[in-house]
């Protein structure tokens, strides 16, 4: 049962969001602290029904997992940085936030694409040679990208990539990819 | 390494076997005659019957659970025979085919689908008409003469739960043990055995069950036989003859899944003759977003939902890729060491899982001709 004030409040900004009452009644039936860190974050990062939703999932998911509660996982050191981080607006707090959140998700993942990403900078490929992997790395494929302007500018790129390619970083890059550490 | 010096034979139950008996029995009236509803009449003699026209009348839409605690006994209508919904494009199939002589499950398994796929559709289901399904499958097998067809009963319903109330193998195993063309595989997380002991399957059935680590069995299996239940029903039915099998599906990525899942192979194999195991499957969970949903909306919470599990092409939520073949590896190893021979293979995952697991890909068609193959390590 949350106070009449946190409760009123939640109402009014679920309320002016136009967010559904099956989500309302979900929010309501927390634990005051965790309603109460799920509005301070809604409200901070002025959120959609939908954006929220992700967010609670993911805090839910982590809390069940590491046997604590919402509020702790919103208020946990990596969560708070995104959230005040300096000179970024809202969006972009909101993707750092996200993305901060979903670190704690997937740990062996983020460490995984962490490691991907590391070895494709050690490849040293020039500005122009894009390396991407799949969306949560489900998939086997490595998706290289070259912009060129000119012949020149091509050649000199696929020289790169070539020498990139006969790299045993590039064998490492494979076997990261095909299975968890 | 196989096993032939260790001790097979069968251990006594650990405790008298909990088979399932539903809270009350509806007939549809049509079928009060048929042989199935004397039958249960006569089984359930204390358990309330009701009589109905309107078979949604069994269902109770609003709580899937309590639907579980109701037996329907009704005409099937339309095909009983169907391909496994697991397959997918773009992912490699074992071409099994499904029949579906009962629907919904007594067990209450956190991650069944059946929450999903039989959302609306409450009571547990049996047909009284099987004479009509087994001519389906004859007429099927007669058609195909040179193919053999792999085809199980455990997909919409557990193979044997209702068994010890329904008597169906005592049809379905005397039926296939005439078919060359034909293998049928009752797959089961209960013990409810004893209508196999005494038949002459002619190794046209393997009896199988589903396996998992023992924290998941703990959790996420309720009503469901424990392990050493399992392995005892899985050493009498050897013992009788039959070949087995196991699936690891879902394999649940959670803490400690590693020590988890070795110690439930550990704890299987080495007392089960490792010749006469037909197959072991491996599927990593997966979740439609539905599912996703009613897991959710469970009242117990569930540590399914706690895995790194992340949206896969066909739009169900996996482990990520590179943990899956880890677990899968892991897993064919510890299978491997007690015996390199035994079959193993994989449910819904793509050829390139295949290619990092195995070392190849098989077609569909391949992968299924193996699995029917006849029990070539039985001749080595």
């Amino acid at each position: 049962m949350l106070e009449p004030a946190l409760e009123d409040a939640l109402r009014a900004f679920a309320g002016g969001r136009r967010y559904h009452a099956a989500t309302i009644e979900r929010w309501l039936a927390l634990d005051p602290a965790d309603a109460q860190a799920l509005l301070v974050l809604a409200q901070q990062l002025r959120l959609g029904e939908n954006q929220l939703r992700d967010l609670w999932d993911w805090a839910e998911e982590i809390a069940q997992r590491d046997r604590t509660a919402v509020a702790q996982v919103l208020s946990s050191e990596p969560l708070a940085a995104a959230r005040q981080a300096h000179k970024v607006g809202r969006n972009d707090r909101l993707k750092l936030t996200k993305a901060a959140l979903r670190r704690l998700r997937f740990p062996q993942l983020s460490a995984t694409e962490d490691r991907l990403a590391g070895l494709a900078r050690r490849l040293e490929l020039p500005r122009n040679v894009r390396i991407s992997f799949p969306d949560f790395l489900e998939g086997e494929e490595v998706r290289v990208e070259i912009t060129a302007t000119s012949p020149a500018a091509l050649r000199a790129a696929a020289e790169r990539l070539r020498a990139a390619a006969d790299s045993t970083i590039c064998d490492e890059i494979f076997a990261v990819l095909g299975e968890a550490p | 390494m196989s096993t032939p010096a260790r001790n097979h034979s069968p251990t006594p139950a650990p405790r008298a076997p909990s088979h399932w008996l539903p809270d009350s029995l509806w007939i549809e009236r049509s079928e009060l005659d048929s042989a199935l509803a004397r039958r249960l009449r006569s089984r359930l003699a204390d358990t309330s019957v009701r009589v109905v026209d309107d078979c949604s009348e069994a269902e109770p839409r609003e709580n899937f659970a309590a639907g579980k605690r109701r037996l329907l006994i009704k005409r099937h209508r339309g095909s009983f025979m169907q391909y496994c919904p697991a397959g997918t494009p773009g992912l490699v199939c074992c071409n099994y085919l499904v029949v579906s002589f009962a629907s919904n499950c007594p067990f209450d398994c956190s991650y069944c689908f059946l929450q999903d796929y039989l959302a609306n559709n409450g009571a547990v289901k049996v047909s009284s008409n099987v004479g009509d399904g087994l001519a389906e499958i004859d007429a099927v097998l007669r058609a195909h003469p040179g193919r053999t067809f792999r085809i199980g009963t455990g997909e919409l319903a557990d193979s044997l739960a209702l068994d010890h109330l329904t008597d169906l193998s005592c049809e379905l195993v005397p039926f296939f043990a005439e078919r060359a063309n034909g293998l049928l595989e009752l797959k089961t997380k209960s013990n409810c055995i004893d209508n196999l002991l005494d038949v002459d399957a002619k190794d046209r059935t393997v009896v199988s069950w589903s396996l998992n680590a023992s924290a998941v069995m703990a959790t996420e299996e309720p009503g469901a036989a424990s392990l050493e239940e399992r392995i005892c029903a899985a050493q009498q039915v050897q013992a009788a003859g039959y070949r087995v099998g196991f699936h690891f599906d879902p394999l649940v990525a959670h803490d400690g899944w590693e020590e988890g899942y070795r110690q439930v192979i550990g704890q299987v194999f080495p007392r089960l003759d490792t010749r006469r195991i037909a197959w072991v499957s491996l599927g990593s969970l997966r979740l439609a977003p539905a599912l996703r949903a009613a897991i959710k909306a469970r009242p117990q919470p569930s540590l399914l939902l706690t895995g790194e599990l992340v949206p896969g092409r066909d739009g169900k939520d996996r482990a990520w890729r590179g943990l899956r073949v880890k677990m899968y590896r892991r897993m064919l190893d510890w299978l491997r060491q007690i015996d390199h021979r035994m079959p193993v293979y994989m449910c819904m995952e793509p050829p390139g899982v295949w290619g990092k697991v195995f070392g190849e890909s098989p077609s569909d068609r391949e992968l299924a001709e193996r699995l029917v193959a006849l029990p070539t390590l039985t001749a080595l």
